[in-house]
């Protein structure tokens, strides 16, 4: 396929796997998410011990506002299917779509961070700090990382559709948007746990 | 059965074998009826909370399944090693997880 695609210069149904190296890439990423699984599976270890430590300060119930957490969990479950749908692009060999498909997810990433760094704002008015508890601790820790991994995510993938407008869609630079979407998919996974396990089971009590 | 088995190998498949968008807005859909179930659940305050904690637990595995198997194409094969890396990640995690629970109960 690789020999195909150097000489008439149409690319092979899906790019991602045609090189040895992209397969390898997409394989060595797959590991990568399980270490990830691993590292957010102690994090909510953690939160799910000492949710209840709350020192006196303000409890789960008593924070989360339910309007805001819903917003945020249908902008990014929304910014996932637009990733998968730039991934269809791809497979399609359609670079101005895939590029606006992406490019909706970087906006849809940068709208779930600025409600996340509004709720954070609103929760630290209200005394529930970093170090105000360990309920506070476990909780900025587990969200935060979840919320930095938002912000690596939207920066990563706005990096790539520059690059794919200098370089188009090449076997190259296709794995890099396929991995890019798996991280995106998984970003997306650990929220759906974090909404379910943080606040909805927050606001039960 | 035949002609149609046949015209299927003489004709050239279509480039892609993805089942298109479709797939996905039904996966898409779904998830988002599984949010509403579990807003609902814990907004209504009618839902027992021992049986709250694990309809709600099981609809987010039930979410995370449908992410893995169709938006990270899971569902596809030679994801042989994908599924062994994210299931014993998972494992680790829910050991781990389970480990705490435990702790925190005694």
């Amino acid at each position: 396929m690789a020999t195909h695609h150097a000489v008439n210069g149409t690319l092979p149904p899906e790019p991602e796997k045609a090189t040895l190296e992209g397969r390898n890439k997409v394989l060595g990423f797959w590991l990568f998410l399980g270490g990830e699984c691993v590292l957010f599976g102690s994090l909510f270890a953690t939160f799910i011990a000492l949710r209840d430590q709350v020192n006196g300060g303000p409890t789960a119930s008593e924070l989360f506002q339910m309007p805001v957490v819903a917003l945020a969990t249908f902008i990014l479950l929304t910014s996932s299917l637009t990733s998968v749908l730039g991934i269809l692009a791809m497979h399609r060999n359609k670079v101005g779509q895939m590029q606006a498909w992406f490019a909706i997810t970087v906006l849809l990433g940068l709208a779930f961070l600025g409600l996340e760094i509004y709720e954070f704002v609103e929760y630290y008015h209200h005394g529930h700090m970093l170090t105000s508890s360990a309920f506070g601790s476990a909780f900025y820790t587990l969200v935060g990382f979840h919320g930095g991994h938002v912000l690596f995510g939207v920066l990563w993938i706005a990096l790539l559709i520059a690059q794919s407008f200098k370089k188009g869609l090449t076997l190259v630079t296709a794995p890099k948007f396929y991995v890019a979407s798996l991280y995106w998919h998984f970003v997306d996974l650990v929220w759906v746990f974090i909404f379910t396990v943080v606040y909805l089971m927050g606001m039960v009590e | 059965m035949h002609s149609e088995a046949h015209t299927s190998t003489s004709q050239r498949k279509p480039v892609h074998r993805h089942a298109g968008a479709k797939n996905h807005l039904i996966t898409f859909a779904v998830s988002i009826i599984l949010t509403a179930i579990a807003f609902i659940a814990v907004a209504s305050e009618s839902v027992d909370r021992n049986t709250l904690v694990p309809l709600l637990l099981i609809l987010a595995f039930v979410q995370a399944l449908f992410q893995l198997y169709v938006w990270m194409h899971m569902d596809q094969k030679g994801h042989g090693f994908a599924a062994l890396g994210m299931f014993s990640g998972t494992l680790v995690a829910l050991v781990t997880i389970i480990a705490f629970v435990l702790w925190v109960w005694w």
